[in-house]
């Protein structure tokens, strides 16, 4: 493995353009040298999530140290479970973690960046339950 | 025995998103613990959500402490993003 590769990450939400804006803001933020690919809506372009453009995100994202998704809600949750179950040639490691999406994102790409393996990234995604914003 | 270290500085600008993360993603190479204060409140550096939660604005005093081998380089290193990051027109 790289020793300078980060973890990528992948936003599955029900909505196209709330993942890209999503990706967009944590690019910004965390200074662009984290991989995120943003797998919202269908294959279609409508609401709803698809196992295989989160498939995609994931290949995509993976720079060789791994990858964690963040899902919106509901069936995005069971949408990644369901492919994560059955992972046939995904990178590994690839972990989903329990976070507000945009906090969660946002706390898990500067993690990424400061060089954190996906534990730590999970892990940051998974504190940003807990910040307070004022 | 780890070494420790602290620097204070007043803010030039607000310290908005952008600058929270910079410094989160610096924090986050040092082994040291890192931590910033501003009033009565303190933050991890290290978080980029809890640094943003601080909401320090312009003209407030913002203390770097960091507790570690390379607790030294890790304040230089924020103390330098602050200075940068929330300079007027940044």
């Amino acid at each position: 493995m790289n020793p300078d590769a980060r973890v990528g990450i992948v936003l599955v939400s029900h909505s196209a353009a709330l993942a890209e804006g999503a990706a967009e803001l944590a690019a910004q933020i965390s200074g662009g040298t984290v991989a995120i690919v943003a797998a919202g809506g269908t294959e279609d372009g409508r609401l709803g999530t698809s196992a295989a453009k989160v498939e995609r995100a994931v290949k995509l994202a993976d720079a060789g140290a791994g990858v964690v998704i963040l899902p919106d809600l509901g069936s995005a949750v069971l949408t990644v479970r369901a492919l994560l179950g059955d992972p046939g040639d995904l990178p590994t490691p690839v972990e989903l973690a329990d976070a507000p999406f945009v906090e969660g994102v946002v706390a898990a790409t500067v993690a990424a960046a400061a060089g954190g393996n996906v534990a730590a990234v999970v892990r940051a995604a998974e504190e940003a339950r807990h910040a307070r914003k004022l | 025995m780890p070494a420790s270290c602290e620097q204070v500085i007043t803010l030039a600008g607000d310290l908005h998103a952008r600058p929270a993360g910079a410094l989160a993603v610096a924090a986050g190479q040092f082994s040291a613990r890192v931590s910033l204060s501003v009033g009565d409140r303190s933050a991890d550096a290290k978080s980029v959500l809890a640094v943003m939660g601080l909401g320090a604005t312009s003209g407030q005093h913002v203390t770097a402490t960091a507790e570690g081998p390379d607790a030294e380089a890790a304040v230089a290193a924020i103390i330098a993003i602050l200075a940068e990051a929330t300079r007027v027109g940044a």
